[in-house]
């Protein structure tokens, strides 16, 4: 069996937790195959990848200096991680990843290379694929099988439908796999697998040159610190009803004001009340958005939310799928009406 | 300089993308910078792929100032991979020799990201993609760019031309067409190439689609219709039933 491979992300030296979960993902993976070869339950829906199972996974750990790091991956999961000494890499750029992974890769001769659907993954994955002449699959959040394979599912058209992709068969596929989505398997391995070390130098890439990573303050504690978080998006139409927004969520106690991005990218308000992975991640007991068709970087950053209601003009929004509570109507007549009550 | 901007429709046909938009922005106020520099040397190219409806997305670029429009058929309607289209644009931007490509950071309908990417690759050009500021440094033909991480994170780079930058939402704000860019639109002319005259071999997509689905609830999703009152009434009793107010 060709080996899966998984990418470790790296930022700042250290492993991102959705590390875990692109290895939880490769379990999944190789226990769906297994289903298949067996002939039982070719669905493979309600399959759970047998923990201590590592055997034909690798992780490759790109970095200056990855051997702390590799130490850390295999101690916590077991599986073999391939340390791949990057001479001089200060930080990540696409170039040398695409350039040192296209090189190494061939050689590993996987069948599937993991790699996250975050702003990283999403940098070098598609060149990568390119490079291996490999299928590409972007945004995965379902995996399962059919009697004639794997099949990976993806949202599209705002977030209202998944379309379902087979790679050609006999394709290696290099497949990005949005975050949060299969549940993190990481703890503390019994028997740690092995340690590959693999040193490769770049003398290409100059053209993109890694300054710095800026850190911009969040100043995101009020939603955090929330119970109850009233989020606007596009539906609120204009500017001016954010303060009808606003007065409906002083009508909770322990409340704050959240929007969706494209409210921040206008400039209606400010960064600080964004909700979603280029925002904040929120969990509040109870979340109500209003006028949001809920896109799938804001449903990352709001989905572990205890309750969610969403007050929204169509019942086919995708939000309506994630929300307990759905009020179809339009936001400000409900808002109004609801404020007239109290 | 020569800009080109991938652009696709949007959810809406008549209208470009979302984050194509941000993407012609870029490339026009460019423009405009040089302009007011007195350097007329720069031009600005848009290129979609799709079918002839698709047209009217390079009729509302050269509203907004784009110089030349070049429409690509594809050789089948309907779904069309990522690499397949990159192919596409690699084919006719490759003889061309642009400066600066830029494309949105995603496509609305199809949500991949992955186009612009691609067709860095194919073209060996370097690319950085989720782009939310960029400096350009016509003396020295390098351009600063911060790419959008995660956690409020930006990645400071420095990127030499010719390049591919992929442009996130909100880096700007894009103007809408002009009266007079709109009158002078009629007369520009939209190159039409055929995917079948580029590539007369099918370029060959390794990627099947097998269906398309609804998603998959992971909440009760209860509606709540009818008169106003009513639906206050519900969502009061939803909040008292699960202690919220």
């Amino acid at each position: 069996m060709k080996p899966i491979l998984i990418i470790a992300e790296v930022i700042e030296n250290i492993i991102r937790p959705v590390t875990w979960e692109l290895i939880a993902a490769a379990r999944m993976i190789i226990a769906l195959n297994d289903k298949g070869l067996n002939g039982k339950d070719p669905d493979g829906k309600n399959s759970r990848a047998d923990k201590n199972d590592s055997q034909g996974i690798q992780v490759i750990v790109p970095a200056n200096d990855p051997m702390a790091l590799a130490e850390k991956i295999t101690s916590s999961t077991g599986i073999d991680v391939l340390a791949l000494k990057i001479k001089g890499l200060v930080s990540y750029t696409s170039q040398v990843y695409i350039e040192s992974l296209g090189r190494l890769i061939p050689e590993i001769n996987p069948s599937h290379i993991l790699v996250a659907n975050t702003s990283q993954g999403r940098d070098f994955a598609p060149g990568l694929a390119v490079r291996l002449k490999a299928a590409s699959i972007p945004g995965v959040t379902g995996i399962r099988r059919d009697n004639e394979g794997l099949l990976y599912s993806r949202p599209v058209l705002d977030n209202t439908r998944n379309m379902v992709i087979r790679p050609r068969p006999g394709c290696v596929v290099v497949l990005t796999l949005m975050p949060g989505v299969f549940l993190s398997s990481a703890g503390k391995a019994e028997h740690p697998g092995s340690i590959t070390i693999k040193e490769i130098s770049i003398d290409s890439g100059s053209e993109v040159v890694h300054k710095e990573i800026l850190k911009k303050h969040r100043g995101d504690q009020a939603l955090k610190a929330a119970q109850v978080i009233v989020a606007a998006g596009r539906g609120i139409q204009e500017k001016e009803n954010l303060e009808l927004i606003s007065r409906f969520a002083k009508c909770f106690s322990n409340s704050a004001l959240g929007v969706s991005r494209p409210l921040v990218d206008t400039g209606w308000i400010g960064y600080a009340h964004q909700v979603g992975i280029t925002g904040a991640n929120v969990a509040p007991r109870l979340y109500i958005a209003c006028g949001i068709s809920g896109s799938s970087q804001h449903l990352a950053g709001m989905k572990d939310s205890d309750w969610v209601v969403s007050i929204n003009r169509n019942p086919e929004a995708p939000i309506c799928c994630h929300a307990d509570l759905c009020i179809v109507g339009d936001v400000l007549s409900f808002i109004h009406a609801f404020l007239e009550s109290e | 300089m020569k800009i080109l901007v991938c652009i696709k429709q949007g959810l809406d046909k008549e209208e470009i993308s979302r984050f194509d938009e941000f993407a012609l922005e870029e490339a026009l106020g460019l423009k405009d910078k040089f302009l007011e520099a007195g350097l007329t040397d720069i031009r600005v190219d848009v290129i979609t792929a799709g079918p002839t409806k698709a047209t009217a997305v390079i009729k509302r670029a050269f509203g907004m100032g784009a110089d030349r429009g070049i429409h690509i058929v594809p050789r089948d309607a309907g779904y069309s991979p990522a690499f397949v289209t990159a192919s596409n644009l690699a084919a006719v931007a490759g003889n061309n020799s642009y400066d600066l490509i830029l494309t949105g950071i995603m496509s609305q309908d199809m949500m991949e990201g992955q186009t612009g990417p691609m067709l860095a690759e194919l073209l060996g050009l370097p690319c950085v993609t989720a782009v939310v500021k960029n400096i350009f440094n016509d003396n020295t033909g390098i351009m600063q760019v911060e790419r959008e991480m995660e956690n409020g994170l930006r990645d400071c780079l420095e990127i030499c031309l010719p390049a591919l930058l992929t442009i996130q939402a909100g880096i700007n704000t894009p103007r809408y067409p002009s009266l007079s860019n709109m009158l002078a639109a009629g007369k520009k002319q939209i190159i039409t190439l055929a995917e079948k005259d580029l590539f007369p071999a099918p370029v060959k997509a390794k990627e099947l689609l097998v269906s398309v689905e609804y998603p998959e609830k992971t909440r009760a999703g209860q509606l709540i219709e009818g008169p106003l009152s009513d639906q206050v009434s519900q969502f009061k009793a939803f909040l008292r039933e699960k202690d919220l107010k």
